[in-house]
Protein backbone atom coordinates (compact mmCIF):
# COMPACT_ATOMS: atom_id res chain seq x y z
CA UNK A 1 0.00 0.00 0.00
CA UNK A 2 1.29 3.39 -0.98
CA UNK A 3 2.16 5.70 1.91
CA UNK A 4 -0.25 8.53 2.47
CA UNK A 5 1.02 12.03 1.84
CA UNK A 6 -0.80 15.22 2.62
CA UNK A 7 -1.80 17.34 -0.34
CA UNK A 8 0.92 19.84 -1.13
CA UNK A 9 3.59 17.90 0.70
CA UNK A 10 6.33 17.19 -1.73
CA UNK A 11 9.53 15.27 -1.19
CA UNK A 12 11.35 18.54 -0.42
CA UNK A 13 8.87 19.65 2.22
CA UNK A 14 8.87 16.16 3.67
CA UNK A 15 12.65 16.22 3.88
CA UNK A 16 12.59 19.64 5.56
CA UNK A 17 10.02 18.33 8.01
CA UNK A 18 12.18 15.33 8.86
CA UNK A 19 15.28 17.52 9.25
CA UNK A 20 13.42 19.82 11.61
CA UNK A 21 12.26 16.83 13.61
CA UNK A 22 15.79 15.47 13.82
CA UNK A 23 17.09 18.87 14.97
CA UNK A 24 14.47 18.99 17.69
CA UNK A 25 15.41 15.51 18.79
CA UNK A 26 19.09 16.47 19.00
CA UNK A 27 18.22 19.59 20.97
CA UNK A 28 16.14 17.57 23.38
CA UNK A 29 18.83 14.96 23.83
CA UNK A 30 21.32 17.67 24.71
CA UNK A 31 19.09 18.62 27.60
CA UNK A 32 18.29 15.06 28.51
CA UNK A 33 21.00 14.46 31.08
CA UNK A 34 20.63 17.73 32.94
CA UNK A 35 16.86 17.85 32.78
CA UNK A 36 16.39 14.14 33.45
CA UNK A 37 18.27 14.52 36.70
CA UNK A 38 16.29 17.63 37.59
CA UNK A 39 13.01 15.80 36.96
CA UNK A 40 14.15 12.86 39.05
CA UNK A 41 15.13 15.10 41.96
CA UNK A 42 11.89 17.03 41.93
CA UNK A 43 9.95 13.76 41.92
CA UNK A 44 12.17 12.33 44.62
CA UNK A 45 11.53 15.37 46.80
CA UNK A 46 7.82 14.66 46.66
CA UNK A 47 7.76 10.86 46.72
CA UNK A 48 9.02 8.51 49.37
CA UNK A 49 10.94 6.00 47.29
CA UNK A 50 13.33 6.29 44.38
CA UNK A 51 11.57 3.77 42.16
CA UNK A 52 8.39 5.82 42.10
CA UNK A 53 10.41 8.97 41.49
CA UNK A 54 12.10 7.29 38.53
CA UNK A 55 8.76 6.34 36.98
CA UNK A 56 7.38 9.82 37.44
CA UNK A 57 10.50 11.46 36.04
CA UNK A 58 10.39 9.26 32.93
CA UNK A 59 6.75 10.04 32.37
CA UNK A 60 7.42 13.75 32.79
CA UNK A 61 10.31 13.64 30.31
CA UNK A 62 8.24 11.78 27.73
CA UNK A 63 5.42 14.27 28.06
CA UNK A 64 7.79 17.17 27.75
CA UNK A 65 9.35 15.58 24.67
CA UNK A 66 5.94 15.26 23.01
CA UNK A 67 5.32 18.95 23.60
CA UNK A 68 8.87 20.15 23.01
CA UNK A 69 8.25 21.14 19.40
CA UNK A 70 5.33 23.32 20.43
CA UNK A 71 7.28 25.15 23.10
CA UNK A 72 7.74 28.71 21.90
CA UNK A 73 10.49 29.63 24.28
CA UNK A 74 12.93 26.73 24.77
CA UNK A 75 14.74 28.68 27.49
CA UNK A 76 11.75 28.11 29.71
CA UNK A 77 11.92 24.36 29.26
CA UNK A 78 13.41 23.74 32.70
CA UNK A 79 10.69 25.68 34.47
CA UNK A 80 8.07 23.87 32.43
CA UNK A 81 9.58 20.49 33.21
CA UNK A 82 9.73 21.27 36.93
CA UNK A 83 6.03 22.07 36.99
CA UNK A 84 5.05 18.97 34.99
CA UNK A 85 7.15 16.72 37.20
CA UNK A 86 5.92 18.25 40.43
CA UNK A 87 2.31 17.87 39.36
CA UNK A 88 2.79 14.26 38.25
CA UNK A 89 4.61 13.42 41.48
CA UNK A 90 1.83 14.89 43.59
CA UNK A 91 -0.76 12.82 41.69
CA UNK A 92 1.38 9.72 42.03
CA UNK A 93 1.85 10.34 45.75
CA UNK A 94 -1.86 10.72 46.32
CA UNK A 95 -2.70 7.47 44.55
CA UNK A 96 0.14 5.70 46.41
CA UNK A 97 -1.23 6.89 49.73
CA UNK A 98 -4.67 5.60 48.84
CA UNK A 99 -3.15 2.25 47.89
CA UNK A 100 -1.24 2.11 51.16
CA UNK A 101 -4.37 2.81 53.14
CA UNK A 102 -6.12 -0.05 51.39
CA UNK A 103 -3.23 -2.44 51.98
CA UNK A 104 -2.59 -1.38 55.58
CA UNK A 105 -5.95 -2.80 56.62
CA UNK A 106 -4.59 -6.36 56.32
CA UNK A 107 -0.89 -5.64 56.80
CA UNK A 108 -1.29 -4.55 60.43
CA UNK A 109 -0.83 -8.13 61.57
CA UNK A 110 2.63 -8.38 60.01
CA UNK A 111 5.61 -8.40 62.46
CA UNK A 112 7.26 -4.99 62.84
CA UNK A 113 10.97 -4.24 62.55
CA UNK A 114 12.85 -4.82 65.75
CA UNK A 115 15.84 -2.61 64.95
CA UNK A 116 15.41 0.55 66.99
CA UNK A 117 18.04 2.49 65.08
CA UNK A 118 16.35 1.95 61.79
CA UNK A 119 13.05 2.77 63.35
CA UNK A 120 14.36 6.01 64.82
CA UNK A 121 15.96 7.06 61.54
CA UNK A 122 12.86 6.24 59.62
CA UNK A 123 10.68 7.96 62.15
CA UNK A 124 12.09 11.38 61.39
CA UNK A 125 11.82 10.74 57.65
CA UNK A 126 8.23 9.62 58.02
CA UNK A 127 7.30 12.65 60.10
CA UNK A 128 9.09 14.94 57.67
CA UNK A 129 7.18 13.40 54.79
CA UNK A 130 3.88 13.90 56.59
CA UNK A 131 4.77 17.46 57.44
CA UNK A 132 5.66 18.18 53.82
CA UNK A 133 2.42 16.71 52.53
CA UNK A 134 0.57 19.14 54.77
CA UNK A 135 2.38 22.14 53.27
CA UNK A 136 0.79 24.28 50.57
CA UNK A 137 1.95 23.12 47.13
CA UNK A 138 3.65 26.42 46.29
CA UNK A 139 5.68 26.41 49.49
CA UNK A 140 6.54 22.78 49.00
CA UNK A 141 7.91 23.32 45.54
CA UNK A 142 10.00 26.27 46.70
CA UNK A 143 11.39 24.16 49.52
CA UNK A 144 12.39 21.37 47.14
CA UNK A 145 13.96 23.61 44.53
CA UNK A 146 15.84 25.69 47.08
CA UNK A 147 17.22 22.54 48.62
CA UNK A 148 18.79 21.38 45.34
CA UNK A 149 22.49 21.96 44.87
CA UNK A 150 23.29 24.86 42.63
CA UNK A 151 19.88 26.43 42.99
CA UNK A 152 20.23 29.91 44.43
CA UNK A 153 17.07 31.77 45.35
CA UNK A 154 17.34 33.77 42.11
CA UNK A 155 17.38 30.55 40.12
CA UNK A 156 14.30 29.30 41.98
CA UNK A 157 12.55 32.60 41.35
CA UNK A 158 13.38 32.30 37.64
CA UNK A 159 12.08 28.74 37.46
CA UNK A 160 8.81 29.62 39.15
CA UNK A 161 8.38 33.05 37.49
CA UNK A 162 7.97 34.80 40.83
CA UNK A 163 9.98 37.58 42.51
CA UNK A 164 12.88 36.62 44.75
CA UNK A 165 11.07 38.15 47.72
CA UNK A 166 8.17 35.76 47.19
CA UNK A 167 10.58 32.83 47.15
CA UNK A 168 12.15 33.98 50.41
CA UNK A 169 8.84 34.41 52.19
CA UNK A 170 7.53 31.05 50.96
CA UNK A 171 10.72 29.33 52.00
CA UNK A 172 10.70 30.89 55.44
CA UNK A 173 7.05 30.03 55.95
CA UNK A 174 7.57 26.42 54.80
CA UNK A 175 10.54 25.80 57.09
CA UNK A 176 8.70 27.33 60.03
CA UNK A 177 5.67 25.09 59.44
CA UNK A 178 7.90 22.03 59.17
CA UNK A 179 9.68 22.88 62.39
CA UNK A 180 6.37 23.35 64.20
CA UNK A 181 5.24 19.90 63.14
CA UNK A 182 8.55 18.21 63.90
CA UNK A 183 9.30 19.94 67.20
CA UNK B 1 7.46 35.90 81.21
CA UNK B 2 10.51 37.88 80.17
CA UNK B 3 11.59 35.08 77.77
CA UNK B 4 8.19 34.96 75.98
CA UNK B 5 8.93 38.40 74.60
CA UNK B 6 11.93 36.99 72.73
CA UNK B 7 10.24 33.88 71.38
CA UNK B 8 9.58 35.17 67.87
CA UNK B 9 13.03 36.72 67.55
CA UNK B 10 14.55 33.48 68.73
CA UNK B 11 12.65 31.40 66.16
CA UNK B 12 13.54 33.87 63.43
CA UNK B 13 17.20 33.67 64.36
CA UNK B 14 17.08 29.89 64.35
CA UNK B 15 15.25 29.68 61.01
CA UNK B 16 17.46 32.20 59.25
CA UNK B 17 20.57 30.55 60.65
CA UNK B 18 22.08 33.98 61.12
CA UNK B 19 23.29 35.97 64.08
CA UNK B 20 20.59 37.17 66.52
CA UNK B 21 19.95 40.89 66.75
CA UNK B 22 21.50 42.98 69.51
CA UNK B 23 18.52 42.87 71.86
CA UNK B 24 18.24 39.08 71.68
CA UNK B 25 21.98 38.70 72.02
CA UNK B 26 21.92 40.69 75.24
CA UNK B 27 19.08 38.52 76.53
CA UNK B 28 20.83 35.29 75.55
CA UNK B 29 23.92 36.33 77.51
CA UNK B 30 21.80 36.43 80.65
CA UNK B 31 19.32 33.54 79.95
CA UNK B 32 20.54 29.96 79.81
CA UNK B 33 17.07 28.61 78.99
CA UNK B 34 16.82 30.70 75.84
CA UNK B 35 20.34 29.75 74.78
CA UNK B 36 19.35 26.09 75.03
CA UNK B 37 16.12 26.77 73.17
CA UNK B 38 17.99 28.56 70.38
CA UNK B 39 20.48 25.73 70.07
CA UNK B 40 17.68 23.21 69.99
CA UNK B 41 15.77 25.13 67.31
CA UNK B 42 18.88 25.53 65.20
CA UNK B 43 19.51 21.80 65.47
CA UNK B 44 15.96 21.08 64.35
CA UNK B 45 16.19 23.38 61.31
CA UNK B 46 19.56 21.95 60.46
CA UNK B 47 18.18 18.43 60.61
CA UNK B 48 15.26 19.36 58.38
CA UNK B 49 17.57 20.98 55.86
CA UNK B 50 19.91 18.00 55.86
CA UNK B 51 17.08 15.55 55.31
CA UNK B 52 15.64 17.66 52.52
CA UNK B 53 18.97 18.19 50.83
CA UNK B 54 19.80 14.50 51.01
CA UNK B 55 16.55 13.71 49.39
CA UNK B 56 16.40 16.28 46.60
CA UNK B 57 20.05 15.88 45.63
CA UNK B 58 19.88 12.14 45.26
CA UNK B 59 21.28 11.05 41.92
CA UNK B 60 19.04 9.01 39.66
CA UNK B 61 19.74 5.26 39.45
CA UNK B 62 22.48 4.27 36.95
CA UNK B 63 20.11 2.95 34.30
CA UNK B 64 17.79 5.90 34.46
CA UNK B 65 19.08 7.89 31.49
CA UNK B 66 19.56 4.79 29.35
CA UNK B 67 16.01 3.75 30.08
CA UNK B 68 14.83 7.25 29.24
CA UNK B 69 16.61 7.18 25.87
CA UNK B 70 15.04 3.82 25.14
CA UNK B 71 11.61 5.20 25.90
CA UNK B 72 12.25 8.17 23.61
CA UNK B 73 13.31 5.85 20.79
CA UNK B 74 10.08 3.91 21.19
CA UNK B 75 8.24 7.18 21.06
CA UNK B 76 9.86 8.00 17.72
CA UNK B 77 9.24 4.60 16.13
CA UNK B 78 5.94 4.65 14.24
CA UNK B 79 3.58 1.98 15.43
CA UNK B 80 2.51 -0.67 12.91
CA UNK B 81 -0.91 -0.08 11.46
CA UNK B 82 -0.96 3.56 12.37
CA UNK B 83 -1.54 4.67 8.81
CA UNK B 84 -2.81 8.19 8.61
CA UNK B 85 -5.18 7.34 5.74
CA UNK B 86 -7.42 5.51 8.16
CA UNK B 87 -7.28 8.35 10.63
CA UNK B 88 -8.28 10.84 7.96
CA UNK B 89 -11.01 8.56 6.62
CA UNK B 90 -12.39 7.97 10.10
CA UNK B 91 -12.46 11.68 10.85
CA UNK B 92 -14.20 12.41 7.53
CA UNK B 93 -16.80 9.72 8.16
CA UNK B 94 -17.48 11.08 11.62
CA UNK B 95 -17.97 14.57 10.18
CA UNK B 96 -20.41 13.30 7.56
CA UNK B 97 -22.43 11.41 10.17
CA UNK B 98 -22.55 14.46 12.40
CA UNK B 99 -23.67 16.63 9.49
CA UNK B 100 -26.49 14.18 8.71
CA UNK B 101 -27.78 13.45 12.18
CA UNK B 102 -27.16 16.72 13.99
CA UNK B 103 -30.06 18.65 12.37
CA UNK B 104 -32.44 15.74 13.04
CA UNK B 105 -31.45 15.42 16.66
CA UNK B 106 -31.44 19.13 17.38
CA UNK B 107 -34.44 20.15 15.28
CA UNK B 108 -37.11 22.18 17.13
CA UNK B 109 -39.91 20.06 18.51
CA UNK B 110 -42.47 21.85 16.29
CA UNK B 111 -40.64 20.67 13.18
CA UNK B 112 -40.44 17.13 14.49
CA UNK B 113 -44.12 17.30 15.27
CA UNK B 114 -44.78 18.56 11.80
CA UNK B 115 -43.24 15.41 10.36
CA UNK B 116 -45.42 13.18 12.44
CA UNK B 117 -48.73 15.03 12.69
CA UNK B 118 -51.04 16.68 10.21
CA UNK B 119 -50.21 20.28 9.55
CA UNK B 120 -53.38 21.61 11.15
CA UNK B 121 -54.26 20.53 14.62
CA UNK B 122 -57.26 21.94 16.42
CA UNK B 123 -58.02 20.59 19.83
CA UNK B 124 -61.44 19.84 21.23
CA UNK B 125 -61.17 22.73 23.64
CA UNK B 126 -61.32 25.05 20.71
CA UNK B 127 -64.98 24.24 20.47
CA UNK B 128 -64.91 23.86 16.73
CA UNK B 129 -65.48 20.15 16.60
CA UNK B 130 -68.20 20.11 19.20
CA UNK B 131 -71.83 20.53 18.47
CA UNK B 132 -72.18 22.96 21.36
CA UNK B 133 -70.78 25.64 19.05
CA UNK B 134 -68.99 27.68 21.69
CA UNK B 135 -67.35 29.90 19.15
CA UNK B 136 -66.33 32.49 21.72
CA UNK B 137 -63.96 29.99 23.30
CA UNK B 138 -62.13 29.41 20.10
CA UNK B 139 -58.48 30.20 20.55
CA UNK B 140 -56.28 29.34 17.71
CA UNK B 141 -52.81 30.67 17.47
CA UNK B 142 -51.33 31.08 14.08
CA UNK B 143 -47.65 30.66 14.13
CA UNK B 144 -45.11 29.56 11.64
CA UNK B 145 -42.65 27.08 13.02
CA UNK B 146 -39.58 28.91 11.74
CA UNK B 147 -40.44 32.01 13.78
CA UNK B 148 -41.06 30.08 16.94
CA UNK B 149 -38.71 31.00 19.80
CA UNK B 150 -36.62 28.18 21.21
CA UNK B 151 -37.79 28.89 24.75
CA UNK B 152 -41.36 28.03 23.76
CA UNK B 153 -40.50 24.81 22.06
CA UNK B 154 -41.58 22.86 25.11
CA UNK B 155 -45.04 21.38 25.53
CA UNK B 156 -47.54 24.00 24.33
CA UNK B 157 -50.05 25.25 26.88
CA UNK B 158 -52.70 26.18 24.31
CA UNK B 159 -53.83 24.48 21.15
CA UNK B 160 -51.93 25.69 18.17
CA UNK B 161 -52.16 25.46 14.44
CA UNK B 162 -49.09 25.08 12.33
CA UNK B 163 -49.82 26.72 9.02
CA UNK B 164 -47.53 27.51 6.14
CA UNK B 165 -47.10 31.26 5.68
CA UNK B 166 -49.00 31.47 2.38
CA UNK B 167 -52.07 29.85 3.92
CA UNK B 168 -52.21 31.85 7.11
CA UNK B 169 -54.49 34.57 5.75
CA UNK B 170 -57.01 32.10 4.42
CA UNK B 171 -57.10 30.19 7.65
CA UNK B 172 -57.51 33.39 9.61
CA UNK B 173 -60.58 34.24 7.56
CA UNK B 174 -61.93 30.76 8.07
CA UNK B 175 -61.43 30.95 11.81
CA UNK B 176 -63.14 34.32 11.89
CA UNK B 177 -66.11 32.81 10.07
CA UNK B 178 -66.30 29.96 12.58
CA UNK B 179 -66.18 32.44 15.41
CA UNK B 180 -69.16 34.26 13.84
CA UNK B 181 -70.92 30.90 13.49
CA UNK B 182 -71.20 31.04 9.75
CA UNK B 183 -73.31 28.12 8.68
CA UNK B 184 -70.95 27.07 5.92
CA UNK B 185 -67.87 27.16 8.13
CA UNK B 186 -69.54 25.27 10.91
CA UNK B 187 -70.72 22.66 8.51
CA UNK B 188 -67.17 22.12 7.32
CA UNK B 189 -65.67 21.58 10.75
CA UNK B 190 -68.59 19.69 12.29
CA UNK B 191 -67.93 15.94 12.45
CA UNK B 192 -69.87 13.85 9.96
CA UNK B 193 -71.77 12.04 12.73
CA UNK B 194 -73.37 15.32 13.87
CA UNK B 195 -74.29 16.50 10.44
CA UNK B 196 -77.72 16.04 8.93
CA UNK B 197 -76.93 14.30 5.74
CA UNK B 198 -79.48 14.02 2.98
CA UNK B 199 -79.74 10.31 2.42
CA UNK B 200 -82.10 10.60 -0.58
CA UNK B 201 -80.20 9.07 -3.44
CA UNK B 202 -82.97 9.34 -6.08
CA UNK B 203 -82.38 11.42 -9.14
CA UNK B 204 -84.19 14.76 -9.21
CA UNK B 205 -87.36 14.85 -11.34
CA UNK B 206 -87.06 17.05 -14.40
CA UNK B 207 -89.92 17.80 -16.78
CA UNK B 208 -89.49 16.71 -20.40
CA UNK B 209 -88.37 19.24 -22.93
CA UNK B 210 -89.73 19.12 -26.48
CA UNK B 211 -87.26 19.95 -29.20
CA UNK B 212 -88.76 20.76 -32.58
CA UNK B 213 -87.14 19.53 -35.83
CA UNK B 214 -84.99 22.00 -37.59
CA UNK B 215 -86.64 23.17 -40.78
CA UNK B 216 -85.26 25.68 -43.22
CA UNK B 217 -87.18 27.43 -45.96
CA UNK B 218 -86.04 27.08 -49.54
CA UNK B 219 -84.83 30.64 -49.82
CA UNK B 220 -82.88 30.29 -46.60
CA UNK B 221 -81.46 26.99 -47.81
CA UNK B 222 -80.17 28.63 -51.05
CA UNK B 223 -78.66 31.43 -49.06
CA UNK B 224 -76.88 29.00 -46.75
CA UNK B 225 -75.45 27.07 -49.72
CA UNK B 226 -74.12 30.21 -51.30
CA UNK B 227 -72.47 31.24 -48.05
CA UNK B 228 -70.83 27.92 -47.30
CA UNK B 229 -70.22 26.80 -50.87
CA UNK B 230 -71.50 23.36 -50.04
CA UNK B 231 -74.58 21.48 -51.17
CA UNK B 232 -74.82 19.43 -47.97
Amino acid sequence: MQEFTWPGRTAETGLAFDLEKAALRREFEQRLEECGTLAFRVARGVLRNAADAEDVAQEAMLRSYRCFARLRDPSRFRAWLVRITFRLALDHGRSARRREQRESSWATDLPKSTSEDIAAANEFGRRLQEAMVALPEKSRLVLLLAGMDGHALEEVAKLLHVPVGTVKSRLHSARKQLAEKLR
Amino acid sequence: MTCNKYENALLLAAASNGEPDATLTRHLERCLKCRIALRSERELFSRIDRALRARVNEDPPPGFLAQLRLQLSKELTPRPGSNRVWHVAGAALALVLIAIFYPLVNAPSSVQGNLQRPAVRVSRSAGVTQSAHTGEDLKVRLRHHSKRPAAQSAVPQEPEVLVPPDEQKALAQFVACVARRDAMAEAVVTPAANKTVNTNTELPQVSLVDIADLQLGRARQQEWISETGSSE
